[in-house]
């Protein structure tokens, strides 16, 4: 009698230790995965940090150092590769609060396809938080970012719990293995400007132009000029990030991203170049070479990306010149 | 009565073809040990069964009121009150353990990733659609392409084989004459710009810059 009363009582307390120890889980300001996927989406554009990250694919490591500051407005990147050839970027992105198509997915936002539709990240991945780790000897959010579809990788993510910076990316194929990781070493977050050493005066940067990547506008759209090119298929959820005129070597390119991935679109259209069609890998970046005949021009048209080689593909050959504009496009004189 | 038996020995014979029930089982178990011609008829039917077999039949000696005695003497199966407590206590605790980690196992939303080998694995090359993996022919500056049967002199066998960091593949579609050099600095040039793109877009911090090799690097920087 006395046990089985001791029992029902141990039970009781069970349960309620099991609501008490469950129950903040559900209330507690748990950040869910999307609001920190649009905190790293900030956080890596707007922090100063530097560090050492890892570089990984095919079983190929390299170590690269970088730094990453904003100083007035203006965004200051050094990379440097710590082994090979020795190779350093500076760069120089112009307007630190220009809003680009990427960022805007990746921050929750919807990004006006039209007036009737609009493009939303997570119509084209799960998120799903996979608890704590430890990267860089900091403490990090696992989030893994699994697609709906064949058309885009998966992703395992290492969020900085602090910073919101991404620590580790490993793509994932669509049957689970790894196609490239990129993961810091060693990283410091947060010091002022002055102390990441970027030489204003003297250093030769690289500016990353407006004109590579269109800003979004107030109507949740990027102002870019139109493209005689369009693409006859999409995979679902990719939207034009941006697009550059022919340069001066009569090459076109529009770039597209569903938020997470992004592809780029090549057209050239001088007859000079002897280029194959050609499928090539650079680790986990996809190119795809076609070649299109149009109106007896020869054009070559290159898919590039960090998407599957079939989605590749079937970008390249859907692009094609609008019917409405056929001969704006002018080769080379 | 007999009914009883008759329902037994059909049991013992169930058991004997490893068909008996889980009841039949222990019901059986119980009866043998007090029925003495249940017992033989159990130790008949298993040496009937060794000798079908080929087995020698060896086991004439029942050792059961033997193993028996000796269970009974074990220390450890004398239960006291407090270990039929402790017992209890002990198999509720390990059921409150298993809701717990129901709970918090629906917490952690599982997900396909979490049944493949996990990332800690090397990174590769997805090898779904590699229909058309020919002898490898190495390009200069790390190219390693992957030509498929049609096309087999595409500028191999030079000083350039030697390269051991494959870097570029590529998979030749179309045989066709093209300049090496020229497709080279093509792919050079649109992967750099590319990864310029992607490093505004991609949301991925750098990552983009690591993806471009030495030759791009330094095509970027011009």
């Amino acid at each position: 009698m006395v046990l089985s009363r001791l029992f029902a009582s141990i039970k009781v307390a069970a349960l309620v230790a099991a609501f008490l120890l469950h129950g903040p889980l559900f209330a507690a300001p748990m950040e869910s995965a999307h609001d920190l996927m649009s905190k790293m989406a900030k956080a890596s554009r707007e922090l100063n940090y530097q560090g050492l990250f890892t570089y990984e694919f095919r079983g190929n490591l390299t170590s690269v150092k970088v730094a990453h500051g904003v100083d007035d407005g203006q965004t200051y990147e050094r990379i440097q590769h710590m082994d090979g050839v020795q190779r350093d970027v500076l760069r120089r992105t112009d307007n630190v609060d220009c809003l680009r198509t990427g960022d805007m997915l990746l921050r929750g936002s919807a990004y006006k396809i039209n007036d009737q539709s609009y493009a939303r990240l997570e119509d084209f991945y799960e998120f799903h938080i996979k608890g704590q780790g430890r990267i860089a000897n900091r403490q990090v959010v696992m989030v893994h970012v699994l697609p709906k579809d064949k058309h885009r990788y998966g992703y395992v993510v290492a969020i900085d719990k602090q910073s919101g910076l991404l620590l580790q990316s490993v793509l994932m194929s669509h049957s689970g293995k790894p196609l490239e990781r990129f993961q810091f070493v060693d990283i410091t977050i947060g010091m002022p400007f002055v102390e990441l050493g970027f030489d204003l005066d003297t250093s030769d940067f690289a500016i990353a132009a407006l004109d590579q990547s269109n800003c979004i506008d107030d109507n949740r759209q990027i102002t870019t000029s139109v493209s005689n090119w369009s693409a006859q298929w999409l995979p679902p959820g990719f939207v034009i990030a941006s697009h550059q005129i022919a340069d001066s070597n009569g090459q076109e390119s529009i770039m597209f991203t569903d938020g997470l991935a992004v592809f780029s679109v090549f057209i050239d259209s001088d007859p000079g170049r002897s280029l194959p069609a050609i499928d090539a890998n650079l680790g986990a970046t996809v190119a795809v070479l076609t070649k299109a005949d149009i109106n007896n021009q020869e054009y070559a048209i290159c898919v590039v990306g960090e998407i599957p080689r079939a989605t590749a593909n079937q970008i390249a050959s859907a692009i094609s010149l609008s019917p409405t504009s056929p001969s704006s496009i002018s080769p080379l004189p | 009565m007999s009914d009883h038996k008759e329902r037994l020995e059909q049991s013992l014979s169930a058991l004997m073809d490893g068909e008996a029930t889980d009841i039949e089982m222990h019901r059986l178990l119980k009866e043998v040990s007090e029925d003495s011609e249940l017992r033989a008829k159990w130790k008949r039917y298993h040496m009937v069964s060794a000798a079908i077999k080929g087995d020698a039949a060896t086991a004439t000696i029942d050792y059961s009121a033997a193993i028996a005695a000796a269970i009974d003497e074990e220390p450890a199966h004398r239960q006291s009150g407090l270990a039929v407590f402790a017992g209890s206590a002990g198999r509720f605790a390990i059921a409150a353990s298993v809701a717990l980690v129901a709970v918090f196992g629906v917490q952690q939303l599982n997900s396909p990733l979490d049944s493949v080998g996990g990332i800690s694995e090397f990174a590769g090359v997805e090898q779904v659609d590699e229909e058309n993996t020919g002898p490898a022919i190495q390009f200069p500056s790390g190219f390693q392409p992957i030509i498929n049967a049609r096309t087999v002199s595409a500028g191999g066998n030079n000083k350039s084989s030697q390269y051991v960091t494959p870097v570029i593949e590529v998979r030749q579609q179309v045989k066709r004459k093209y300049s090496e050099a020229e497709l080279r600095a093509y792919m050079n040039d649109v992967m750099a710009k590319h990864s310029n793109h992607a490093a505004l877009n991609s949301n991925q911090g750098m990552l983009p810059f690591a993806r471009l090799n030495e030759t791009e690097a330094a095509a970027q920087k011009e």
